[in-house]
């Protein structure tokens, strides 16, 4: 359907390449014009068609003025936040809520230093990073939404 | 009852955010409200605001008997939306608004409606009609989203504006002791002696209505309840958004959609005809 260019395996320079994880270039569909011209205009269209539907019929709403001396009834964070709003919500202890939340970013910082143990790097090569990175995502979403309820049920949701 | 809010506060809502009329509703219940996701200028529209009553559900009134709740609703509207009047509204609109008498908050601000107390049993859904203002006529309006605040009570309050419980609360004790006597009142209430450990007795009058979790002899602390909580109500509150929305952009918004989806194609097809050349050349 689409031109593709196929890959010349008796170029010894590609193959050279090749072997160094590199020269995709030099195969496939070709980026200029194909992409870069045609289909990269597609895109931004479409992206800014999208941002302006929503400037129109969704348009951002002016808040009150804030005043800094009366506090909401209901104090939420930004969405971004909430996971971490609701560790430091259901612990009891204040400097063990800040240190779970510090955690957050340091655990982050060390995932460079550790990611190498495995020297795969499709997914289903390293079962315990995707479990670790499942599982962390599945815990952010949760406490998340956990975050938006009344203390009592946010850790269970008021599932069970 | 909403005339105590009107005569105390300029604006029923306070800093924080809390509805005022939640100062005297002290249980806490949900509300909920729906309101179209935008309107066009000067049109009528319905904001329905819900509020669910537990079926059969009895309260305590002034006189100590049980009888029906009530419900109340106030809806603070954006700057320049108002009540649509009688001959704008249509059929439809009439007949779901019937016997509601919707009332403004006070005469300078005409975009905050109150209603109630109406019979809760059939007003667990009441329908404001609303008229949304005209940007191009009244000036401080403009097309924008604008925030919504309503706030929904069912059932009596628990204090009245004088800082007073009503007989619809719960009454505690003032003092630690024991309760050496109960009187029945007349009314229907009743007086609590609770003598303290130094022989002092205090009287605590409790008004007909909620029933008695104590017993003569008992021991008790202060702040421990002597009746039990009989409110069964409560007020809610809740935000939401609207749009004021202009035809003029919409338009404007569906004509550069169809720019954007012919500019597409265009781009698409132009992209299938070099690919023509290119298969024809190979030299790329």
């Amino acid at each position: 359907m689409s031109i593709l260019k196929k890959p010349d395996l008796n170029d010894p320079e590609l193959r050279a390449k090749l072997a160094k994880g590199m020269g995709h270039n030099y195969y496939g569909e070709p980026a200029w014009p194909n992409d870069l011209l045609y289909i990269f205009p597609v895109v931004i269209l479409g992206s800014i068609a999208c941002c302006g539907g929503l400037a129109v019929l969704d348009p951002a709403l002016i808040g009150e003025p804030a005043d800094p001396f009366s506090t909401p009834l209901e104090i939420l964070p930004e969405w971004y936040f909430f996971p971490v709003f609701q560790i430091l919500r259901v612990i009891p202890n204040k400097l063990l809520g800040v240190v779970l939340m510090a955690a957050v970013p340091a655990g982050l910082i060390a995932v460079p230093f550790i990611e190498n143990v495995n020297k795969f790097q499709n997914p289903f090569r390293r079962p315990v990073a995707s479990a670790v990175f499942l599982f962390g995502t599945f815990v952010a979403i949760w406490l998340g939404i956990g975050a938006t309820f009344p203390i009592d049920k946010s850790l269970t949701l008021g599932l069970f | 009852f909403p005339i105590y809010a009107q005569q105390a506060y300029q604006i029923p809502r306070e800093a924080t955010g809390r509805i005022v009329c939640a100062n005297c509703h002290l249980g806490k219940k949900p509300v909920e409200i729906e309101v179209p996701q935008a309107v066009l200028p000067n049109t009528v529209f319905e904001a329905v605001v819900k509020i669910p009553i537990d079926k059969g559900a009895q309260q305590i009134q002034a006189n100590g008997q049980k009888g029906p709740l009530n419900v109340g609703a106030v809806l603070m509207l954006p700057e320049g939306f108002k009540l649509a009047p009688a001959e704008r509204l249509s059929e439809e609109l009439k007949a779901k608004t019937a016997g509601l008498y919707f009332q403004p908050y006070s005469a300078d601000k005409e975009n905050i409606l109150v209603i109630g107390p109406i019979p809760g049993d059939k007003n667990q859904e009441i329908i404001f009609p609303i008229l949304s203002p005209n940007p191009e006529t009244n000036k401080n309006v403009k097309y924008l989203k604008y925030q919504l605040h309503v706030g929904g009570n069912r059932g009596r309050g628990q204090v009245s504006p004088t800082g007073e419980k009503t007989n619809n609360t719960i009454y505690n004790a003032s003092v630690n002791g024991r309760i050496s006597e109960i009187t029945k009142l007349e009314n229907g209430g009743y007086e609590i002696t609770i003598t303290t450990k130094n022989g002092e007795s205090k009287i605590e009058t409790i008004p007909a209505g909620p029933s008695l979790v104590v017993k003569k002899g008992q021991t008790i602390k202060a702040d421990q309840p002597l009746t039990i909580d009989p409110n069964v109500g409560g007020f809610g509150q809740m935000d939401t958004e609207i749009v004021l929305q202009s035809a003029g952009r919409v338009q404007g918004l569906i004509a550069f959609f169809i720019s954007v989806v012919l500019a597409q194609i265009f781009l698409v097809l132009k992209k299938k005809q070099f690919e023509k050349v290119q298969a024809a050349e190979m030299n790329f």
